[in-house]
Formats: C-alpha cells, structure tokens, sequence
C-alpha cells in the first residue's frame, strides 16, 4: 500500500461521496504542485458546464488583474477543477482561486495549512494529512487552536448542512493529536509583548518617562503578570497566616534574634561531627583509598577493599585484603603510603565486599607487584579555624535568649517560622519582578537609546530621535544606525531597494540569484559590519546578498518584465512579490524622512516608483 | 529459541498481535511503532523469557485460527496460558464495561444530510443579535468558531457607526485578507464609502469606513499621541480588530496590544476572534483599561455541524469516531473500524513518530 492516498485517487473517493467542495491540506508548497501534476497527467476531465462557469469566474478576475490571463495553470484548473493555492503564488492568483472557490466552480483545492490562518475560504470538507507543522526548521505538533482552524473551513453557512473533516494518513501523522485537537478546547493565548526601540521612542515622544510605568500597566502582558501575580498573593497570605503563631515574642524580631544567637552561639563552640577526629593527613588520604588501591601499611602492602565509617565514633576505617589473602579492617590511619597503582575490584554489598574472582585476582596481583611502586603525594590541608566574628562574641554575654521565658517556645518553632519567613520573603521578590520586568525591560532599552544618542539623559528625544522614531519597522536600529553613518549619502534608488530588501527579507529559503554589482557588495559589506556591531542589542537581518541583487535589477532594468525576472532566479513568484512588497513598505517608512533626509526621502519615493509596476501595480 | 529468532519471529508478526502481546508488559505502548515495540518486548521480558515465548505462540495459534470458538478449543495448545485465554473472551464484554452501550455509527449514518440546506431568509443567530447589542453600550469581544458569520456583526455594526456620522476603522492582520474585506465591503456600502490604508498606498483615505493593517492603525494612533492630530481620529466611533487571536503572535502580536492600549477613548472597540481558550482574560483586560466595560461574546457551538471521518489509502472511507459528530472531550471514542485500519497502516509504514 502506498504511504498516502494518492491525489487523484483522492479527489475521486471525495466526488464519489458527494464530499466536494474539498481543501485538501499537505505539508509543503511542493506536495501541493507535485499533487497538480499528478492531475495533468490525469484523463479526467468535468463536464462541459463546470468548465465554462470556471472560465467565466477567471475572466471577471481577469479583468481586475490581467496578470493571471497568462498564468500557466489556468488550463488545468479548467480541465479538471481543482487548483493549488500556497504562499508561492502570486497573490492575484491566490485571490482568483479564491473567487473560484467561494462560486463553487472548483472541486478540490490543495493547500498548505498557512491557509488556515486569516483567509476567508470555506469548503464542505478538508481533509488533513498530517498532525504536525514546520515552524522555524522544525516540527511541532499542531496545537488544538490550528486544527479547529483548519477544520473551522468545513462546512459552508447556508450552502451545506453539515461539513466534515477528514483525515487521511500520511507518513508522519499521529492521530492521537488530531484526535485530541478535534475534541478537545482551543489554547488560551499568551501576551507576545516585546520592548522595540521604536515603541520606546514614540512611547516617550508623548509621555514624559515618569508615567510609561502607568502606560506600560496597561498591557496585556502586565495583565497576565498580575493574574500569575494574584496567584502568588493568595500563596502570601497562606503563608502569613501560617506565621501568624510565630508573631512578636518578648523581642518584637524573636526569628531574627534567634537566628543570631544560634549562630554566635555555634561559632562559640563549633560542633563538628567526627570531622575533628580525624589527623588532616588521614581525612586527606581518605579520598584516594578506594577499591582496588594499593597501599603501604606499617609492614607490608596491602589492598583497599572498601571504605566505611564505624558504628559508634564514626572513625574511618578501611577493609584491607593484606599479602597472604587475609582480610582486616582496620582504622584507615594504618595506612602509611598511597601507591600509585589501582587494580579492577568488582564491588559486592557483602562480605568479602568483591566477587570471589576478583578477590583470588587481586590475591595473585598482590603477590605479584614489584618491590619499588610509585608513592602518590597527597598535599595535606592543615585545618584552619576559622576566626569567630569578635563582635558576635563580645555581644553574645548581651543576648537575653538564654534566661529569657519563652526560650523554650524560640528553639521549638525557630527551624518552621524561618522557613516560613524565607517562603514569604522569596514570594514578595517574585511579585515585585513580575510587577517591575516590563519597566525594566522599557529601561534597558532605553539606556541603549540613550548611548547611541537618540535619547538625552533624562529621556528626552534629541533631535536624532525625532526621526528615528519614525521608522517603526523590524530592525529600526540598524536602518537609523545606517542613516546617520551615511551609508545612503547619495545612494541610488536601486541600491537602496536594494539593500532595504536584504533588510527586510527573513526567509532562509535557498535559490539560485543573479549576482549583485560591485556596489551593492561593497555597500552590503559596511551593513553587515554595521549590524554585527549593533547585535547585543538588536537581532541582526538575515541580509541576503542574492535577494538583494533580485531587487537591484527590478529597480534598475525598468525594462525587465515580472516574467523576465522569474526566469532569473528559482525564488517562488509569491516570496518575490512578498519580498518586494515588504521591500516597499521598508522603503516607504524612509519617505517620512523628507523633512530631515531629503535626499533619502526622494531616492525612498523614486524606488517605490521603479518598484511598483507590473503585477506589484495590481494590487493597493 | 534465540533471541534473534524471536526477534525475528516478532517482526514477522501484525502490529496488533504485538500490541495484545505488550498489554501488562510495556505501558504507554500503543504510542510505540512496530520496531520500537518488539525492541521494547524484548527489553521488558528479560526476565521471562519463556513467559513472552509461549503467550506469543498461544496469540499465533489463535491469529491462526480465526476466532470461531469451538476449533479453538480444540487448537489449542495443551499449555494453554490461562490468562490469554480469559482475556481474548473477556474482550467485548470489556468495551461494554466501558460505557459504550450505542454501536458505532455506520458510513451511511455518518454521510446522510449531505446537501445544501433551504435557502430560508436570513435570521442574525441569537449571538449576533447580542453581540450588537452589547456593542450600543459596552465594547465587545467576540469568540467564537470560524464560519459562524463574524463579518455579518463586523457590517451591522459598521452600518449602525456610519448612520451616526462616526468614522469605522476596521483593521486585519494580512494585506491579503484587507484587499478582501476591501472588495466585500465595496460591495455592500458603496464604492465610495470603503477606503483602504497600506503602508504606501491610499484610496478614499476621507471614506467613513477605513480598512487598513493593524501596523498602520498603531502608526496614525502613534502620530496622533506624537502631536500630528488626524481628523479621522476625532470622528473616530468603531474600531473593528478582526482575527484578534493575533494578539499571541510571538512577532507581531505587540502591535496588537500598543492599538488597543492607545485606542481612543471613546472609539467602541469590537474585537472578533476565532475560538481561544481565554477570551474572558481579552474582556477582563480591556474591561480594567478603558473607562467603557467590554462584554465577552463566546459559543463554541459551529453553526454548520462538523463531523469527523477516517480515509484509508485504500480509499476506504469511515467515521473516525463512534458518533456521527465530535465527541468533545473525549478523544478516545474512536470508531473500531478506524482505529483498525489506521493501525494496519502504521503497522506497514513502520513507526509513525521516527522522524
């Protein structure tokens, strides 16, 4: 059986059941044409009436965009009624389908599932082939949200009575997602809210910086701050009415004072367990005698089986497998010399703590060592006491703890309330950063500002800022940064489009390009320089050099055609007309500029001009 | 045997044969795909062996001789496992131990009423009517699924502005989506009426209803916070965010809030959105930051009932779950036949997960 249904056979099952209208959804652009060209090899063909209502809705869009007349899919489309629509079609001809769709004329469409979102395209049925999305590089599951949004299609008002979703495996489905996305509520949503330079700017254009905090209150990121707030609050009073038995005793701070005392008291007569028992060249040795090691005794050799400490005073001790195959424990400071030399012990929990094996092993290899046997010099750290605070010691006579009344209440409940007083204590910071993050994210921000000299020190604009704040786009820092290094001096309106496009462009999406004229990869260069420089504090562009070429010769060669330019590169016409369109869009936020950057402003304005032609004249 | 030959024999072996045979051995198996189980087969019996080995072969036997219940008896090898064989017979009182008293709906069932409904004069459903009501008074959220006839609130609503005089922004988050409304509210008010902002590009920027990208709206509300008064701000009654569930993009989401946080004052806001988990938090939130209350419109009800079907690469088609539409909550009642099938598939095209 093949791994999935295939299209025709698809599109068949699905005319058959009466399920058409249909939006099919695959994982790639690819898998939509490569399902189109499956149908060109296809016999089958619709009737007679369909194809004419189809051509009938294709010339009314026609005449809104001529574009689509010469579109190379358009028979297809017409012999068989389905037709693919992704983010690789120019966006007359995803509107056409559109229009096909919404007059019923089409019986299937492939998609891919960036449809989903925002499109208004609804069908009978879709049909889901996968359970998981692309989303930067990798793939993550489709979350309940998407796949009610995609099923959301099925089902049009006033033309079906019900819709269906259906789903058909493929080779990376998990039906249990779809299963439990179908079923189950949609995702609450989370505030997305990001500090950018612009906001800073244009925020303290109008406010002076005293009331920000007030306007920055009133997002919907504080909003959900506070509630993750209040939840923490109600965890504080928990807390404080737990510590209301640990309340003021005969000295107000009793927890702090308790606290106090047992640590001077500590330092006065230091108890340390079985530490101090040991010689510091027996507690140096310790950690070397482990299994397997070969050590000197007094007289004779011997080796370590295993280390433990005594019952009753702790005292280390060792087993020792001595020359002749006894074995003793002994205390660990029989123990003279520590060879450099370790042999493979299987460790048992049991008497005689190896296996068997090992143990005759290790019998013979005793025997067998040589006289001479490399001595390890352990370093011995001399024990240093460390000094007691003397004014711990000089006010300890000054504590009133040991004849006070309640001391016996102190040392009961001190190990709980001050743990309760750490909780409270530790929840109080965690309020304050959850209400204080987003000023201190704005505050950063704007002491960045404020270095490159678009802020003075009391957050003013000074007159950089004025109309940096103007350009409220991605990577406004680095579009400013470029302006005042006068990068764009006398720039030629193909070479800012330029440029501007390698800005704007943030797809990795690989493709061969013409190449760029020396200008533009000296240019190029001084940004990418430019943006490493600024990356602490802003994420820098991708900065193609290949999309930026693309652009150049749209912006040069006026009498290059949209067609022309798509033999030159393998770019899909939809990410050229999206490139160009953002392009445009970089661009014309450089023409607010005309009053400070006139010169910028008009090459801004006579790219957008050379831009704006052919299909990118179609659309407003 | 072998562990190789027992690997082997359990690689030759359907995927639902392992899967009656992982029951009690490995939890969470039916995640696993067939490598991953016998792997995993052979890992958890370790220890016995003999124990996998014969209730493998009784599973053989039986996966042998279809379930016809005398010859059975009779096939049966002389140490039969007792326990395999109470739970093959136990199997369908189980399900029905599960609550499962209706049959699974059948093809017939699920794909009767397919069809065009009617056509009957155009009634507002109960939660448009609401939604318009609550926006004469209160700013209004609107959740609810897609296709349940947003737009025909979006233009009533609009309608109702322009009879007073007020100017209606309506913003969306794609150009593409803008050119759409732009020509679907051409249509209904008026070529005149409807303008459109782009970054660049203008038509009828003086029209009583402004169709623009959220971007641009945050810019002119930036502009006019900045100094540089926009007329059509003052006129301002109606700003309309379409697709507000942008508001949890992870890029552009911000630009979301900055609007409704600088929305005038004394603009209604309509916010439409598809179906969210919170929508209540969006109305709680605008409720604590504009003098005007905000309303929370939601139902999750579809107005044109969804069911949910199984299509087998074989082309054979049926209901994914045992009843004819979602049943909500509770992803597990999945129809026996589409279970059936989907585990034939995983078992021939290997793990599903192994990406």
């Amino acid at each position: 059986m093949p791994p999935s249904i295939h299209p025709v056979d698809l599109v068949a099952t699905l005319r058959q059941r009466n399920l058409t209208p249909a939006i099919i959804f695959l994982t790639s652009r690819r898998a939509c044409d490569e399902a189109m060209q499956s149908f060109e090899r296809s016999q089958v063909t619709l009737p007679k009436a369909q194809q004419e209502q189809i051509a009938r809705v294709l010339s009314q869009v026609t005449e809104q965009f001529p574009s689509i007349a010469e579109h190379p899919l358009i028979e297809t489309v017409q012999r068989i009624g389905v037709a693919a629509h992704h983010a690789g079609h120019l966006p007359s001809w995803k509107i056409a389908v559109e229009e096909l769709m919404r007059t019923g004329s089409l019986d299937a469409v492939f998609a891919t599932t960036t449809l989903a979102a925002g499109v208004d395209f609804p069908a009978r049925t879709v049909v889901v082939t996968q359970s998981s999305i692309r989303k930067a590089r990798d793939f993550t599951d489709l979350t309940a949200s998407e796949i009610q949004q995609l099923a959301g299609r099925a089902g049009r008002r006033g033309k079906d009575l019900v819709g269906f979703a259906v789903i058909t495996p493929s080779p990376y489905i998990d039906l249990t997602v779809l299963t439990k996305g179908l079923t189950g509520q949609p995702e609450a949503i989370h505030s997305q809210f990001v500090i950018s330079y612009p906001m800073v700017l244009n925020l303290l254009k109008a406010h002076p910086r005293e009331q920000i905090q007030s306007i920055l209150a009133k997002s919907f990121a504080q909003f959900q701050l506070n509630q993750r707030t209040a939840v923490l609050e109600t965890k504080l009073d928990g807390l404080r009415a737990e510590m209301e038995p640990f309340g003021p005793r005969v000295c107000s701070d009793w927890i702090t004072q308790w606290q106090v005392f047992e640590q001077a008291r500590k330092r006065k007569k230091p108890r340390s367990p079985f530490a101090r028992q040991e010689s510091p060249d027996v507690a140096a040795r310790l950690h070397f005698l482990t299994p397997g090691r070969v050590v000197g005794l007094t007289r004779g050799r011997g080796i370590i089986l295993r280390q433990y400490r005594s019952k009753g005073q702790h005292a280390p001790m060792v087993t020792l497998l001595r020359e002749g195959g006894s074995l003793n424990e002994c205390p660990a400071s029989i123990v003279t010399q520590v060879f450099d030399r370790t042999f493979d012990c299987e460790e048992t929990s049991a008497y005689p703590w190896c296996t068997p094996q090992t143990l005759d092993q290790l019998t013979h290899q005793l025997t067998d060592l040589p006289p001479r046997l490399p001595v390890l010099p352990i370093l011995t750290h001399q024990h240093e006491e460390v000094p007691i605070d003397s004014s711990i010691i000089q006010t300890l006579g000054d504590f009133a703890c040991p004849t006070c009344p309640s001391r016996q209440a102190c040392q009961r409940d001190f190990p709980r309330a001050s743990r309760v007083r750490q909780e409270i204590q530790r929840h109080i910071k965690s309020i304050q950063a959850l209400q204080t993050s987003l000023w201190h994210r704005f505050q950063e921000r704007i002491d960045v500002l404020e270095r490159f000299g678009y802020l003075n020190a009391n957050a003013q604009l000074t007159a950089d800022g004025e109309w940096a704040r103007l350009i409220r786009i991605d990577h406004s820092l680095l579009i400013t940064e470029l302006i005042r290094a006068e990068a764009f001096g006398a720039i030629d309106p193909p070479l800012l489009a330029a440029i501007m496009a390698s800005i704007a462009h943030d797809d990795d999406r690989p493709g061969s390009f013409p190449r760029g004229s020396t200008g533009l990869v000296t240019l190029l260069f001084q940004v990418r320089k430019l943006a490493e420089s600024l990356a602490p504090h802003e994420a820098p562009p991708m900065l193609r050099a290949d999309v930026a070429a693309l652009t150049e010769r749209w912006v040069a060669d006026q009498t290059l055609t949209w067609i022309g330019l798509a033999r030159l590169t393998t770019m899909a016409e939809g990410d050229m007309f999206r490139l160009f369109a953002r392009t445009i869009e970089f661009l014309s936020q450089l023409k607010t500029l005309k009053s400070t950057h006139p010169s910028l402003a008009e090459s801004a304005d006579h790219a957008i001009a050379a831009m704006r032609r052919g299909v990118l004249e179609e659309l407003p | 045997m072998t562990t190789h030959e027992l690997e082997e024999l359990l690689m030759r072996q359907p995927v639902s044969l392992l899967h009656r045979l992982a029951r009690g051995r490995i939890s969470r198996h039916f995640r696993s795909g067939k490598r991953k189980l016998v792997d995993l087969l052979l890992q958890a019996s370790a220890e016995n062996r003999p124990g996998l080995e014969s209730d493998l072969q009784t599973l053989i036997d039986q996966h042998i001789q279809p379930p016809k219940p005398a010859p059975v008896e009779k096939t049966r090898p002389v140490p039969s496992p007792p326990r395999e064989a109470v739970r093959a017979t136990s199997r369908p009182h189980r399900t029905e131990e599960h609550g499962h008293h209706e049959p699974p709906v059948s093809l017939h069932e699920w794909l009767s009423g397919i069809g065009v409904p009617p056509p009957q004069p155009f009634v507002p459903d109960a939660w448009q009517v609401d939604a318009l009501a609550k926006l004469a008074e209160t700013d209004v959220v609107v959740s609810v699924p897609t296709g349940s006839g947003k737009t025909y609130v979006a233009i009533e609503a609009t309608a109702r502005a322009m009879r007073e005089n007020r100017t209606v922004i309506y913003t969306s988050p794609l150009k593409a989506l803008s050119n759409t409304k732009f020509t679907e509210f051409s249509r209904v008010f008026g070529p005149g009426q409807v303008g459109i902002l782009t970054g660049d590009r203008r038509e009828h920027a003086q029209a009583p209803l402004l169709i623009m990208t959220t971007e641009i709206l945050r810019n002119l509300l930036y502009d006019a916070a900045g100094g540089e008064i926009d007329v059509r701000l003052d006129t301002l009654g109606l700003v309309i965010m379409d697709e507000s569930q942008y508001l949890a993009d992870p890029e552009r989401g911000v630009v979301w809030e900055e609007t409704l946080i600088f929305c005038p004052s004394q603009a209604r806001l309509l916010l439409l959105s598809a179906s969210i988990g919170n929508p209540q938090d969006i109305a709680d939130w605008l409720t604590a930051i504009r003098p005007t209350p905000c309303s929370l419109i939601r139902h999750t009800k579809r107005s044109v009932p969804l069911r949910a079907g199984y299509l087998h690469p074989n082309e054979k088609l049926t209901p994914l779950f045992r009843t004819a539409g979602i049943p909500y909550g509770q992803p597990h009642l999945l129809h026996p036949e589409a279970k059936r099938l989907f585990m034939e598939y995983e078992e021939e095209t290997g793990p599903s997960r192994s990406r």
